[in-house]
């Protein structure tokens, strides 16, 4: 019958370990683009279907306008975006024009592999001066932001309007505030909750930092808040989690990719203002409004304007006159921002916002945009290294946090511990 | 790794060798290498290359793109202060000890009720076998979430029946039987294996244990167990391993973060993050080289145990 112990041997073994092994090798580079003409170059993106549909025309639009140009498009949602790039990055083999986050700008430019954009051709003229140090890092250029964007409390009147609360106008403290998603969770009646953790939303801890005098990192890459700043931070809804104040994070989690807000499970949500135009596809409504977050300083609302997304090339790109012709056009053309309107954030070149019709909600963002402009600060430098992963953690501990895993202290340990010491493995 | 036994019975038999005979076989092994050597370059470059280079990062700090700086043991050691990597353990342990029994018991059980004379056998084992087909791809995954989360098919289906659990994809304490359940339901590559196992055993020991007065249970133990302890322990050993390195259906159905609360951090995704989210190569190497030698040592634990109880038909015992 069965008496082959050595073939068992050798083949368990050997599965074992090559199977084991194998999944942590190095992939093959996959430099993709052909060399006859027109030239093909590689796009990527993150965002949902309705950027997906944006984009699309937006290449389409260029390809007509440049024949020897064919642009091969792909997207992913965001959290995978990231882990996509570092595999081809790793590979040498990122594609050649990309959509890119400032928190990343550092971890990819320090490291190479983003083309210096001042080395070719893409006209800056139109653009504030203020916001294009923010694609820089030691002099060079990495990214053109595409458009900026702000921080904003969304909510959607009708449901507020429905469930016989008077609409906020946006001059809230934080009690204030928890007081407003309190009454929308009691009157919700378990169909509609106030909104997901904001303190889960490192942007909002960062101005929450900002509108209490504190810079999250320092000049030389440290983080310029304690591990008490983080506790209070925290605590400021600790009454509100497992309330319906807040969003279950087992329904959160269900719901991914698509967020709460924009599954109609929400009343509102505190976020960037150009995701306006994916909650709008997302959840049907009608009309969503924008109001100012939060502060407990009425003069200081910690507010600033990001660049909302940078265009980068690979600094490995065999076009590189063709990866920038696209930035350029991305940036810059009118109709572009016709397409795009305030999907992207509102658009950064004079020359494309002035070339766009904003109306509805659009007008809306760029209204929300101008009102808050006399409490504006300077936007933050790029992030630090590794910043990408700090946030990530920010976000994982905070929902630890909402499952109830964790104590608002034991959070804070937990994430002080990863940023030391991912400083120190970067330093 | 190990020779192949044939080849050394042969090689024992010719001695001495005869200068002619050697020549002979000389060229037989120059044709055999010729044949194998699109297996080896592959083998070389592909598993043996990457894991030698894999070795050598997991006692460096590399980040993909500044060359590797050499570190020693440290990341080996820092492992075991990173709460993450001690759940990921905790996490991947309970699922190869609940997951692998549960499905070699499926598998065990469907081959036996597929292993009696029955009209339309075939369909039945075709379609038993179909999930393990498609069960490991991407597709299946994206259906499991579908299924287990809020209002899905089972979560209806159980509050028919008055167990309102609500989705299982978002409760941290559901993820786990999630998991097992689509492991269990791919039983279909060991339930071949230990079908071709039933069919080897004779007919005959099973009329003589009835002549006997031995129930099917009886029937069950003292014949179908030690006549097929050696695929048992085959299926014991592979799924084990298996088990260890489950990846896609984790990443996919908590989309690639490990969640909800770190429940469905499995080892391998671990190991992925770390290299590829966090650019810590160097300490998702020495994962991946640790993961190695666990499931080295545990193979050989099962070897060395077998000894009680399987049963090889050439032994004495």
């Amino acid at each position: 019958m069965i008496n082959r112990r050595n073939f068992l041997t050798t083949v368990a073994l050997g599965t074992a370990s090559a199977a084991v092994l194998a999944a942590c090798g190095q992939s093959a580079p996959a430099q993709t683009g052909s060399a006859s003409n027109p030239v093909t170059i590689n796009y990527t993106w993150w965002g949902n279907d309705d950027r997906a549909e944006r984009t699309r025309k937006a290449i389409a639009l260029f390809e007509s306008k440049n024949p020897d140009i064919k642009v091969k498009g792909n997207f992913s949602d965001f959290a995978g975006y990231w882990q996509k790039r570092a595999t081809e990055a790793a590979g040498g083999g990122l594609p050649d024009v990309m959509q890119w986050d400032l928190s990343y700008l550092r971890d990819y430019g320090q490291r190479n592999q983003l083309l210096d954009l001042g080395t070719v051709k893409i006209n800056t003229d139109a653009f504030e001066k203020s916001l294009l140090p923010s694609g820089q890092i030691k002099g060079k250029t990495y990214g053109i932001p595409t458009s900026t964007n702000a921080f904003a409390v969304y909510y959607d009147p009708a449901k507020v309007a429905s469930l016989g609360i008077a609409e906020p106008d946006g001059n809230w403290t934080y009690a204030e505030f928890n007081k407003f998603l309190t009454e929308v969770g009691a009157k919700g009646n378990g169909a509609l909750f106030g909104s997901t953790d904001y303190t889960g939303v490192w942007w909002m801890f960062n101005i929450w930092l900002r509108q209490n005098n504190i810079e999250a990192f320092t000049g030389d890459g440290k983080l310029g808040f304690t591990k008490d700043d983080m506790k209070k931070w925290w605590n400021l809804t600790k009454d509100l989690r497992g309330t319906p104040a807040i969003v279950s994070e087992e329904r959160t989690t269900q719901l991914a990719p698509k967020s709460p807000f924009g599954s109609n499970v929400t009343a509102t949500e505190v976020t960037w203002d150009n995701f306006m135009a994916g909650y709008l596809a997302d959840s049907g409504a009608k009309e969503l409004k924008l109001v100012p977050v939060p502060s407990d300083d009425p003069d200081n609302l910690g507010l600033f304007l990001k660049p909302s997304m940078l265009m980068v090339a690979s600094a490995k790109t065999k076009y590189k006159d063709a990866a920038a012709r696209f930035i350029d056009f991305m940036v810059n053309d009118p109709e572009v921002g016709q397409i795009f309107k305030t999907s992207r954030g509102v658009p950064a070149s004079k020359t494309q916002r002035d070339g766009t019709t904003f109306e509805g909600t659009d007008k809306l963002v760029v209204d929300y945009e101008k009102s808050i402009e006399k409490y504006l600060k300077d936007a933050p430098e790029p992030p630090i290294v590794g910043f990408g992963t700090l946030e990530t953690s920010f976000k994982r501990i905070s929902s630890d946090l909402n499952f109830g895993k964790v104590t608002v202290d034991g959070a804070a340990d937990a994430w002080f511990k990863e940023a030391e010491d991912l400083i120190k493995q970067n330093s | 790794m190990t020779q192949s036994p044939t080849l050394n019975r042969r090689s024992a038999s010719s001695t001495p060798p005869l200068p002619r005979k050697s020549r002979q076989r000389g060229a037989d092994a120059r044709a055999g290498y010729t044949f194998l050597l699109p297996w080896l370059l592959g083998f070389i470059a592909l598993t043996v290359g990457p894991m030698i280079s894999s070795l050598y990062l997991s006692f460096t700090n590399y980040n993909l793109f500044d060359p590797p700086k050499w570190i020693g043991l440290d990341n080996y050691t820092t492992l075991f202060q990173d709460e993450r990597f001690l759940q990921s353990v905790g996490v991947t342990v309970s699922y190869v000890v609940f997951g692998t029994p549960m499905k070699l018991a499926a598998a065990l059980a469907i081959a036996m009720l597929l292993n009696s004379k029955r009209k339309g056998q075939g369909f039945y084992r075709s379609a038993f076998y179909a999930p393990s087909l498609i069960g490991a791809s991407v597709s299946i995954a994206i259906v499991w979430k579908a299924m287990f989360g809020d209002s899905g098919p089972v979560d209806q289906g159980l509050s028919f029946f008055g167990i309102n659990l609500g989705g299982w994809v978002g409760n941290p304490s559901m993820t786990m039987p999630m998991m097992i359940l689509l492991t269990v339901w791919q039983f279909g590559a060991p339930m071949v294996i230990f079908l071709a196992g039933l069919k080897q055993i004779p007919a005959d020991l099973y009329e003589a244990a009835s002549m006997d007065g031995a129930g099917p249970v009886r029937k069950f133990f003292n014949i179908t167990w030690p006549m097929l302890s050696p695929v048992i322990f085959f299926n014991l050993l592979m799924e084990t391993i298996h088990a260890f390195q489950i990846f896609a259906s984790a990443y996919i159905i908590s989309n690639g973060e490990g969640g909800p609360a770190g429940s469905t951090l499995f080892y391998t995704l671990y190991l992925y993050l770390r290299g590829f989210s966090d650019f810590r190569m160097g300490y998702a190497s020495a994962m991946a080289w640790l993961l190695v030698i666990v499931v080295g040592i545990i193979t050989l634990i099962f070897f060395r145990t077998s000894k009680s109880w399987v049963h090889y038909s050439g032994d004495s015992k």
